[in-house]
């Protein structure tokens, strides 16, 4: 289970989070929507701490408050996966070896044993046969797989997606959402950003609408896409449909 | 015509004298490769205290001629002790190309990604493992056309060396050409020399680079 509880940030004078709080349940997936700016993905980033909230603002994961010192944050990320826009591959690394990277340098895996945990991991995305491939060399799709593929190494107790289909082209969304829909299935605990309401729709067990900094509603996916309650949440979601 | 054949059977006489530009230079690199990345990496530091020191360095040592670094390690530190013209040459051109190769990391670490960074540190990598395994090894890839640049500029400053009687190319060609008489074609030949060894450099960067290219 995870909590946020009064996240902020600011950027400068730009005050982007405005005292969000969150509370996500093992097993939940949790969608949150909501118009560019509103802080969606500063909120994510600030989970892990790739952003450093503001005073007064708490994240505690199954009831440990995780505080603002190295040995906490580094376990905080051991137990938290994270798949970006952008994918981040390393570029010099082929498949495997990105999979493989975090268990060996991070978890002191033996490298047969990793090399095993990764192969199996990129048979779970549909990429065993590309393992050997460099990222370059790999459709948008099927790097995003790899990134999932990667974030799972770790083991982790709850997955991050900032917007993990944004960037990628029409006819290569599917394959992606379709991996996410399995692991949410198999009742991973899951916090998405992401603007594919089908995703929402099918895989959800709650949606979450961002607005200026705070989540101004949130509800089971039925109530928010058919009876959304604040005007703002309104004029969003007709934008979307 | 009798120039040019002086010029080619001279050739060979300097065979010594280039060995020594060689040694110099990559004597000289070999410590800037190594004071580069230490300063390199202390100057992309997030704490104050590693960043101003390296910066210091950085602006002290590009700020100031080789020619006076060599001198003040030779002449200058005569008082405290007396450091032999080879070692002299090598450590002033180490601490000099230090200077500019921790610049060269610099930018080539600058210019990684900052999502290769997030991805690295998301799954539970310390800060100085992130950059060992995941940034540094892309960014020595992309420095090496600088570095190769910056070798060659080494491989040329080492002519400064003559000045303190390291019997190199330059030194040689002086020599010869004075007692010799023939200063024009003793410094032709040096030159045919260096061209001879930029070349070799030049060689080497390409295959360097096409080899990171294709792995």
């Amino acid at each position: 289970m995870i909590l946020l509880e009064n996240i902020t940030k600011n950027f400068g004078k730009l005050k982007v989070l405005k005292g969000v709080d969150l509370r996500v349940d093992e097993g939940e997936v949790v969608v949150i929507i909501g118009p560019s700016g509103s802080g969606k993905s500063t909120l994510l980033r600030c989970i892990n701490f790739l952003e450093t909230a503001g005073k007064g603002s708490r994240i505690s994961i199954d009831g440990k408050i995780v505080h603002r010192q190295k040995n906490d944050i580094n376990m905080l990320r051991k137990n938290v996966g994270m798949v970006f826009q952008h994918f981040n591959l390393f570029p010099h690394m082929t498949v495997l070896q990105n999979v493989m990277v975090g268990p060996k340098q991070v978890l002191h895996m033996k490298k047969e044993e990793a090399q095993k945990l990764g192969i199996e991991l990129l048979e779970k995305v549909g990429l065993a046969d590309k393992h050997n491939a460099y990222p370059q060399m790999l459709s948008g799709g099927q790097k995003q797989r790899v990134a999932i593929a990667r974030a799972l190494s770790m083991n982790p107790q709850i997955m991050l997606f900032d917007e993990p289909t944004s960037a990628l082209d029409p006819e290569l969304v599917g394959e992606v959402i379709g991996v996410m829909a399995d692991l949410a299935k198999e009742g991973m605990t899951m916090i998405v950003v992401t603007h594919e309401m089908w995703f929402a729709k099918e895989a959800a067990d709650r949606v979450c609408v961002m607005d200026d900094g705070l989540i101004i509603e949130e509800g089971t996916p039925e109530q928010i896409f058919e009876d959304p309650q604040t005007e703002r949440a309104k004029q969003f979601l007709q934008m979307l449909l | 015509m009798e120039s040019l054949q002086l010029i080619i059977t001279s050739l060979p006489s300097f065979w010594r004298a280039g060995l020594m530009t060689l040694q110099i230079t990559a004597a000289g690199v070999f410590i800037g490769l190594f004071i580069g990345l230490v300063v390199g990496l202390l100057r992309v530091s997030d704490s104050k205290l590693s960043r101003y020191p390296a910066k210091g360095y950085i602006f002290l040592i590009r700020g100031t001629p080789l020619l006076l670094q060599l001198f003040i390690i030779y002449y200058g530190l005569t008082s405290i002790i007396t450091i032999p013209p080879f070692p002299s040459a090598v450590i002033a051109l180490g601490i000099h190309n230090g200077a500019y190769i921790a610049e060269v990391f610099r930018g080539a670490i600058q210019s990684i990604d900052k999502g290769q960074m997030e991805a690295a540190r998301s799954l539970g990598m310390t800060k100085s493992k992130a950059m060992e395994r995941i940034i540094l090894p892309q960014a020595f890839k992309r420095a090496i056309p600088s570095l190769g640049n910056q070798f060659i500029i080494a491989l040329k400053d080492s002519s400064l060396a003559s000045t303190i009687a390291v019997s190199e190319l330059l030194l040689r060609g002086r020599q010869l050409g004075s007692s010799s008489f023939r200063y024009m074609e003793m410094l032709i030949v040096v030159a045919i020399w260096y061209l001879l060894l930029t070349s070799l450099f030049t060689l080497i960067m390409h295959r360097l680079e096409s080899h990171f290219k294709t792995s």
